[in-house]
């Protein structure tokens, strides 16, 4: 009779547009959209700024040497045009009128600080609030470093290992899966459970708040089917929901990713494909499954509780924030799994995802994650049954 | 048969009820002391005014809502002890009942069909009975949404008949209808009369109680003011009409236990 119930109301929830929306629509496209949409507005920036020709006002170069030096710089670095300026004053009103994108300060007596070997102080002048100055300045600038170091060496007829004794290296011994685990592996589970969540949220309400707003509740109850078995029959297209509503987001973003060059590094997309395994994403599955148990089991009390589908909306929602924010100490590095972790509902979910993604969770870990949602969820479910056989809340 | 005695229901109030009513008590009762018998083959009425408690009445017959005090026998079962039993033999219609606006009145049939457990077989039959009895089988696959109230109300019987109830409940059922659709629920009253079941109906409307009912309670402010036949209502008139008679007994002062 349970299966009779989800049958029904799977078959209903799916012909309702608003469900199938949060369920479907939104999470499979909203990856590809926003970051197709980001990429493109990003490489249209990156294109239109390396193609535009940088104005670089100079002052002060009396020997007109950072001027050719600044002119050998190869245009591969992006366009530019060079033009003289009598004085500091005169370079800044240029900028801030933005006849000219960079302007370089040369102190006057650079030449005579170059004899002596004193250092030279130049000053770049710019409007760091425009995207892609600051780092056009920091690439020149390294070029006439890096030209002013090896004069300077000539000079003194040294070789750069004589001034550079000891070069200190750091050697990675994490694995790329490692890697990437910590450092991105916060995002999966914060989408698993945002999307869970909201894939959980209209059904909730529709399946026992739209039950009653439409006045059909009072006949699915006269029916000779005990209550608890109504319950789970509604419960199961809820979680059902939440789930495909995270899957389908997760498969937005392995899209996204596979087809759209999100990750054009072939390195990490390898390490990617490496970590997406059957037994990864079972796993997955198996700690988010109770995790979304625990979501419709606190959403479906106050659905039941609501006298309309807005009342119910604006209880739930303020729910959402409460919920997914907890989902982003993920992306915070430093925090993991630990015996006191283990114990707090979501924030344990995310750092056992994360510590699957890199490879490290342990399965006394991982039964102690799953063991504790699932009373969570049991619990959730109790609360419900309670408030399913309340008749204050089920009839209007 | 269904067999009400002592029934008594009170709800608690909640602070903003409290309010709303200017009271400070933490309960309130809607039916007290209630006791009648309805007959197999005969149609019986509980008339009363808006608040009167015929829904919460019906709502107990119907085992939605279980009663504070009092027993309630379907068929002999034990309404109470066990809810599950006496829902077999119950249909159960409002004159509010909300459709599946998503599902067709096919899909809706057969849900409640599997629900009552009825055999795959007389299910069959039932169905084809009932679509042809009350002319559904043009529309049997288009969604409730899209259904004129007539079509709607024509799915709302066969969802109640289709585990073929000995006890029908009808908790105001022509209400919010025009007359060409309650004449759907007039007919439907009669031919479970007919079928020798037991039929249970509330109205506000005197009426449609003098058309229908063999037998007729009064009920206003949870308690009952007369309990007879409909015959024995007429005979002991002491007004004009059966309006002004019914308003009599619903003035009338609760005499002093």
């Amino acid at each position: 009779m349970i299966f009779r119930i989800f049958r029904k109301e799977l078959l209903d929830t799916l012909r309702d547009r608003r469900t199938l929306m949060t369920m479907l629509v939104i999470p499979i496209l909203v990856f590809p959209i926003t970051l197709n949409v980001f990429m493109e507005i990003s490489n249209s920036f990156q294109e239109s700024a390396s193609a535009k020709t940088m104005k670089i006002g100079i002052a002060g170069d009396k020997s007109q040497s950072y001027t050719q030096q600044l002119e050998a710089i190869p245009a591969a670095i992006g366009p530019k045009k060079i033009i003289a300026f009598k004085d500091s004053a005169a370079l800044r009103t240029a900028i801030e009128a933005d006849e000219i994108q960079l302007g370089l300060l040369v102190p006057s007596n650079a030449k005579e600080l170059s004899k002596q070997q004193q250092t030279i102080t130049l000053n770049w002048l710019l409007d760091a609030s425009e995207v892609g100055r600051s780092e056009r300045a920091e690439l020149y600038a390294a070029s006439l470093k890096a030209n002013a170091e090896a004069e300077r060496l000539q000079n003194l007829g040294l070789r750069p290992e004589q001034i550079r004794p000891l070069v200190v290296n750091t050697v990675n011994c994490a694995s790329d899966k490692k890697m990437v685990g910590q450092l991105a592996g916060g995002i999966l589970p914060y989408i698993f459970i945002a999307f869970g969540f909201i894939g959980c949220m209209y059904p909730a309400i529709d399946l026992f708040t739209g039950e009653k707003e439409r006045g059909t509740i009072e006949t699915l109850l006269t029916v000779p089917v005990l209550r608890w078995k109504i319950l789970i029959g509604k419960m199961m297209v809820v979680v059902c929901s939440g789930m495909l509503a995270a899957s389908c987001a997760l498969m937005g973003l392995f899209i996204s990713i596979e087809f759209l060059d999100l990750a054009d590094n072939k390195e990490l997309l390898e390490v990617i494909h490496s970590i997406l395994t059957p037994y990864f994403i079972l796993s997955m599955f198996a700690l988010l499954l109770p995790l979304v148990i625990f979501f419709a089991g606190l959403m479906i009390p106050i659905a039941i509780y609501a006298k309309s589908f807005k009342e119910a909306q604006s209880i739930i929602t303020p729910l959402n924030i409460i919920v997914v924010l907890p989902s982003m100490i993920g992306f915070f590095p430093g925090i993991s799994l630990d015996f006191t972790t283990v114990f707090i509902p979501v924030i344990n979910v995310v750092l056992a995802t994360k510590a699957l993604i890199a490879g490290t969770l342990t399965w006394p870990y991982f039964l102690c994650v799953f063991g504790i949602m699932c009373t969570l969820a049991a619990m959730a479910i109790a609360i419900s049954h309670k408030q399913f056989g309340k008749e204050r809340n089920l009839l209007l | 048969m269904i067999s009400v005695q002592n029934l008594h229901k009170t709800f608690a109030l909640t602070k903003q009820q409290r309010k709303e009513l200017n009271t400070e008590a933490k309960t309130a009762t809607a039916v007290s002391d209630l006791s009648f018998s309805c007959q197999p083959g005969r149609i019986y009425s509980l008339l009363g005014p808006n608040g009167a408690g015929k829904t919460t009445t019906l709502r107990m017959l119907a085992t939605l809502i279980a009663p504070t005090s009092g027993q309630i026998t379907i068929n002999g079962i034990n309404a109470l002890e066990h809810p599950q039993e006496a829902r077999k033999h119950i249909g159960f219609l409002t004159g509010s009942t909300g459709l599946y606006a998503r599902l067709t009145p096919l899909e809706i049939i057969d849900y409640f069909a599997d629900l009552y457990q009825v055999a795959a077989k007389d299910k069959a039959e039932r169905k084809a009975y009932l679509f042809d009895l009350l002319n559904m089988n043009d529309f049997l696959h288009k969604r409730i949404g899209k259904l004129s109230t007539g079509m709607k109300q024509k799915v709302s019987i066969c969802r109640t008949m289709i585990h073929d109830p000995s006890v029908v409940i009808f908790d105001e059922p022509t209400s919010g209808l025009d007359v060409i659709t309650a004449e759907n629920i007039i007919k439907l009253i009669r031919s479970c009369k007919d079928q020798s079941k037991t039929v249970i109906f509330s109205s506000h409307i005197m009426s449609e109680v003098d058309l229908l009912c063999d037998d007729l309670a009064i009920i206003h402010k949870g308690q009952l003011k007369f309990n007879d036949t409909m015959s024995a209502f007429r005979t002991n008139m002491m007004t004009n009409n059966l309006t002004e008679e019914f308003i009599r007994i619903v003035q009338m002062p609760t005499p002093l236990a």
